[in-house]
């Protein structure tokens, strides 16, 4: 992607979707998270380990903020919680909130690549071309959500990371990535990918419940639901559309409400203005105890 | 490609055959006709065997005692990935964590390969043959008193030849232990309820108390529960359930609870007593039994406050069903029967009995039902081998080397026995003192069948299927090795038995009637079960049928303050390495813990307030010293903990079993005193008192959560409402 062509061809690299010239179709794949149910069992995070390849980096590369988890469990307890003068315990339990690339709508991370290695997809992913990437790490400088992993190794050559037994278990339908490329999550697109070959075969589009991301398969609470957002029928529709959350806003209905809704829908950081595509639900918490 | 040890010709195997010739010729091979014995071609491919596209076979989960169903993705005869099975009661298509890394297990490089026979401090490796005539020889002249076989929890077919192979010999001597086990709870149960195990229906409750028990975490039957307490949140009739968790120490469930309510450690009883005498609805015997534990006195002795009892009070009053558990942290006690007949008491006075708390179902056959392990075992074993009854000790799926308490001197113990046999999957620290070391084929390469403890609705057998070949030619499974062990006692009984498969078969096939297959003829039945992986009964259901007799209830006043060890050490258990015998999983290891967000390590939790009053703060190197020794380890400040106890989690700090355990962390296992539990004898795993001190060391704890903590912006992150403004029954 010359700068020359980036400079003239802005608008269309920054096209928010769905617009109205431009709508998804399709697909647009979107996410939608209950912290209602999410007990923070980090399930979810090892059946991506499974899935996507990711290497286990070890203790002292953990330290230094080398992990890979494309899924993390981030954990939040109120504020005053064992501060001098605030509560002893922390009574109302902690809350906890699964963080991925949030896919969004207007990355950005895409915009500062300086070799287009990541950009967005005509079904609505924020993509990650491998071999194109040279490891500048500026799209993980700027992206809000810190969800952009690199390999400051070459993990398959890394002593103990895949001993030989363990190649073995490797999924061939996904690369096992070299050093000095930056991943994160695809919202398992070898699995959308397949899903929609068998679809397009039999002359119909994926139907909900056809495809589940990995996190998604493994959740004990079934807290995630992930699907087609611009099919009516899918869960993650009629889940956005009951919230009144629109992907292409950044204040939703529940923002406009003064003094709470019975909404509990939103997204994280919507005023920066990335439209992002994951949607959470609140927590609730019973007002009687 | 990797360019670790792949094989190449495994690769050629894999990439079939075409252009090899070309691709050989040059390669150090002298004739294209090398190795063409391990070449196989795709024209002739195994069943399902297509390249690219992945296979799903139904198989049982081992990594813990559940029993969920799992669907393995099998690609080019190498197992991938687990999935749930959805046809499962017990998980419905859903997987934890621990399960997930199952694969890790199949694949972890430190497996033992060969059988070993002690020689000095060395495993020498010998052939099976050699193997089995060693123990015949020397089980030859011992008598059936004099061998002893210790396992872990056994359910199904394994069960059952178990049994019949010491029998062969007259041996009583089978010890079934399980480091963490509700012993305590089940025998509770089993006086309040009349079954060790009733159902919980926790999606039928709108109020669910729990003293202690993780049902999301590492209770019983985690995966099964967190299903039940989604739909326990939406609500069954449009009011969302309320969970209350009343422990000393926050597990996963607590830190999901609407109210979390710190205790003292070791006065759960009192609670549920003072419970009962706030809700003013129990009479006769019961209303005696509490009629002493009022609000001001009950609040004095657990340290919660009398305006919090009268809110669970009003609660539970207001809102039925509701259900009462009582788990690890209230079990954990001299008085632990005690505290979990009081806190089932309160299941009957809320009149939960039948409604969220109702009869289990159970297989039709009695001698498949599991041998639900207990620590009370472990000790009758212990006894036994330091009184040197015991001349042949058998060690199968436990490793109590590890897991009893340092004050037993177990590992000293074994010593006494002449010769101990080992089947194990790695050399982990029980094998290592063993003196024949027999290697056990992984969970997912085995046959087999399992009974879980807790099931749901219906009575189900799981199958265990292999999901690949042998990743090791030299491996054999359990009750591979336990058919031959026992022709040798019993040739004739057992001669049709080509292997365990076949007796497996043979087993399953001729009560095909009871399990279904009436119309099927036997290989249609066989290739039926094999593909669904679970064979679906009507069960027996025992009603339940226990009292409310409070005679003997007796709940000791908490304990003055021990001036020289003033904390309670709370043995914690973390949700992915449970009693450490998956802690060889690189992925559990790296997984976070849920609530302190460390990895690879042990670590002491402790309040702030009392962390500033001994002077430490986080990354303190402490060391935690009970009247049985001592061990050092980070210390991490946790609101989330009662003030008067600290918290090391279990599953760490192993001697051996492999590079990804060996070396990480400590096992407070070591400094647990060797205290009981005065009705049932099993091991009380609270009740170890500490002192801790600064070793003047500090380290920067390795975590997942940043150094800004959780305190950034979690309103704008993580948001919360109250359950006045929503009614999750009308969302979709």
């Amino acid at each position: 992607m010359s700068i020359s062509n980036l400079l003239e061809n802005w608008s269309q690299f920054r096209h928010t979707h769905p617009v109205e010239d431009k709508p998804h179709d399709p697909y647009k794949w979107a996410m939608s998270i209950d912290l209602d149910a999410c007990s923070g069992c980090n399930a979810c995070s090892v059946a991506c380990y499974a899935e996507n390849n990711l290497p286990v980096v070890g203790k002292e590369k953990y330290a230094n903020g080398q992990v890979m988890h494309w899924i993390r469990i981030e954990h939040y307890w109120d504020e005053d919680v064992g501060e001098e003068g605030g509560r002893e315990f922390p009574d109302q339990g902690a809350q906890f909130l699964p963080m991925m690339c949030q896919q969004c709508e207007a990355a950005p991370c895409e915009t500062v690549c300086p070799v287009g290695a990541t950009n967005h997809t005509p079904d609505g992913l924020n993509s990650q071309i491998y071999n194109r990437c040279i490891g500048s790490r500026y799209c993980s400088a700027n992206c809000p959500y810190k969800v952009r992993y690199f390999n400051w190794y070459d993990y398959p050559s890394t002593e103990n990371i895949w001993p030989a037994e363990m190649t073995q278990q490797l999924n061939p339908d996904v690369t096992v990535r070299g050093k000095g490329v930056m991943e994160k999550c695809t919202f398992c697109v070898q699995r959308l990918a397949a899903a929609k070959v068998t679809a397009k075969s039999e002359g119909r589009i994926v139907q909900d419940g056809e495809v589940q991301t990995a996190c998604q398969q493994a959740c004990p609470t079934s807290a995630i639901s992930f699907g087609n957002l611009v099919d009516p029928e899918s869960r993650v529709h009629k889940q956005w559309r009951a919230q009144q959350v629109e992907l292409d806003k950044d204040k939703q209905a529940k923002d406009e409400k003064e003094g709470g809704t019975e909404l509990r829908g939103y997204r994280i950081l919507e005023d920066m203005r990335p439209y992002p595509s994951v949607m959470y639900l609140e927590r609730v918490r019973e007002s009687a105890i | 490609m990797m360019d670790s040890g792949f094989d190449r010709r495994d690769f050629l195997k894999v990439m079939g055959w075409s252009g090899a010739a070309v691709a050989l010729s040059g390669c150090g091979n002298t004739s294209i006709e090398d190795g063409k014995e391990t070449v196989v071609s795709y024209v002739e491919a195994a069943d399902f065997v297509i390249p690219g596209i992945g296979v799903y076979y139904n198989s049982s989960c081992a990594q813990c005692d559940a029993g969920c169903s799992i669907n393995g993705k099998v690609r080019e005869g190498r197992v991938l990935k687990l999935e749930g099975n959805p046809a499962s009661g017990i998980n419905n298509g859903k997987m934890c964590g621990l399960g997930q890394a199952g694969v890790q297990h199949h694949y972890n490089p430190d497996r033992v390969r060969e059988p070993l026979l002690r020689n000095g401090n060395q495993g020498e490796a010998i052939s099976w043959e050699k193997a089995y005539a060693l123990i015949a020889e020397k089980l030859d002249g011992v008598s059936g008193e004099e061998i002893a076989f210790l396992s872990g929890g056994v359910s199904g077919h394994l069960k059952v030849l178990l049994g019949n192979y010491l029998s062969s010999f007259g041996c009583k001597n089978h010890f079934v232990y399980e480091a963490l086990s509700p012993g305590v709870v089940r025998a509770a149960n089993k006086k309040a309820y009349g079954v060790e195990m009733p159902r919980y229906n926790i999606n039928k409750a709108k109020v669910v108390l729990s003293f202690g028990a993780d049902f999301l975490g590492a209770w019983v039957s985690p995966v099964h529960f967190s299903q039940q307490y989604a739909q326990f949140r939406n609500g069954a009739d449009g009011q969302r359930g309320v969970l209350i968790q009343v422990e000393p120490k926050m597990t996963l469930t607590g830190a999901n609870a609407d109210r979390w309510v710190p205790i003292r450690p070791g006065t759960e009883g009192i609670l549920a007593l003072g419970i009962i005498n706030a809700l003013g609805t129990a009479t006769g015997d019961i209303a005696a039994a509490v009629k002493n534990y009022d609000k001001v006195r009950v609040s004095k002795e657990t340290g919660v406050p009398p305006g919090q009892i009268d809110k669970i009070a009003a609660i539970l009053k207001l809102r039925s069903p509701s259900l009462v558990l009582a788990g690890g942290a209230a079990e954990g006690y001299a008085h632990g029967s005690q505290n979990a007949a009081a806190i089932n008491l309160l299941n009957h006075v809320l009149g939960n009995v039948g409604k969220t708390i109702v009869a289990p179902v159970t297989v039709p056959f009695p001698q498949m039902a599991p041998a639900k392990g207990n620590t009370a075992a472990l000790k009758s074993l212990n006894d036994g081998l330091a009184a040197g009854n015991f001349k042949v000790l058998f060690n199968y799926a436990a490793n109590p080397v590890y897991t009893a308490p340092g004050a037993m001197k177990f590992k000293d113990n074994m010593a006494k026995a002449e010769f101990k046999v080992a089947f194990t999957h790695y050399l982990d620290e029980t094998a290592l003192q063993a003196d024949l070391v027999l290697p056990l084929d992984s969970a997912l390469e085995d046959w087999g069948t399992q009974v879980p403890e807790y099931m749901t609705e219906g009575a189900q057998i799981n199958i265990l299927q292999p999901l690949m070949e042998n990743l090791h030619p030299n491996t054999r499974g359990m009750g591979e090795i336990l058919l031959a062990l026992i022709k040798q006692r019993r040739p004739e009984e057992y001669k049709n038995y080509e292997d365990y498969y076949a007796y497996l078969r043979a087993a399953l096939v001729q009560n095909k009637n009871a399990f279904g297959g009436h119309s099927m003829d036997d290989d249609t039945f066989w290739n039926e079960t094999l593909t669904k992986g679970i064979i679906k009964l009507a069960g027996t259901t025992t009603a339940l049928n226990g009292g409310t007799n409070v005679s003997s209830l007796k709940l000791p006043t908490p304990a003055e303050q021990d001036e020289q060890f003033p904390l309670q050490l709370i043995p914690s258990v973390n949700i992915s390495l449970r009693d450490g015998r998956n802690s060889n999983q690189p992925w559990l290891q790296e997984s976070p813990d849920p609530l302190t967000t460390i990895v690879w390590d042990s670590w002491m939790e402790i309040h702030p307030k009392k962390a500033a009053e001994l002077g430490i703060v986080e990354g303190d190197i402490v060391e935690v010293t009970s009247r049985v020794g001592s061990i050092k380890t980070q210390a991490y400040l946790f609101p989330g903990i009662h003030p008067d106890a600290i918290s090391i989690p279990i599953g760490q700090g192993h001697e051996a079993m492999g590079r990804y355990a060996k070396g990480y962390g400590v096992n407070p296992f070591k400094i647990i005193d060797t205290v009981f539990d005065r009705e049932t004898g099993e091991l009380a795993m609270h009740e170890t008192r500490v002192k801790v001190s600064k070793t003047g060391q500090r380290v920067i704890i390795v975590k997942d959560e940043s150094a800004a903590g959780a305190k950034q912006v979690r309103e704008k992150i993580a948001g919360r409402v109250s359950t006045d403004n929503v009614d999750l029954s009308k969302e979709v």
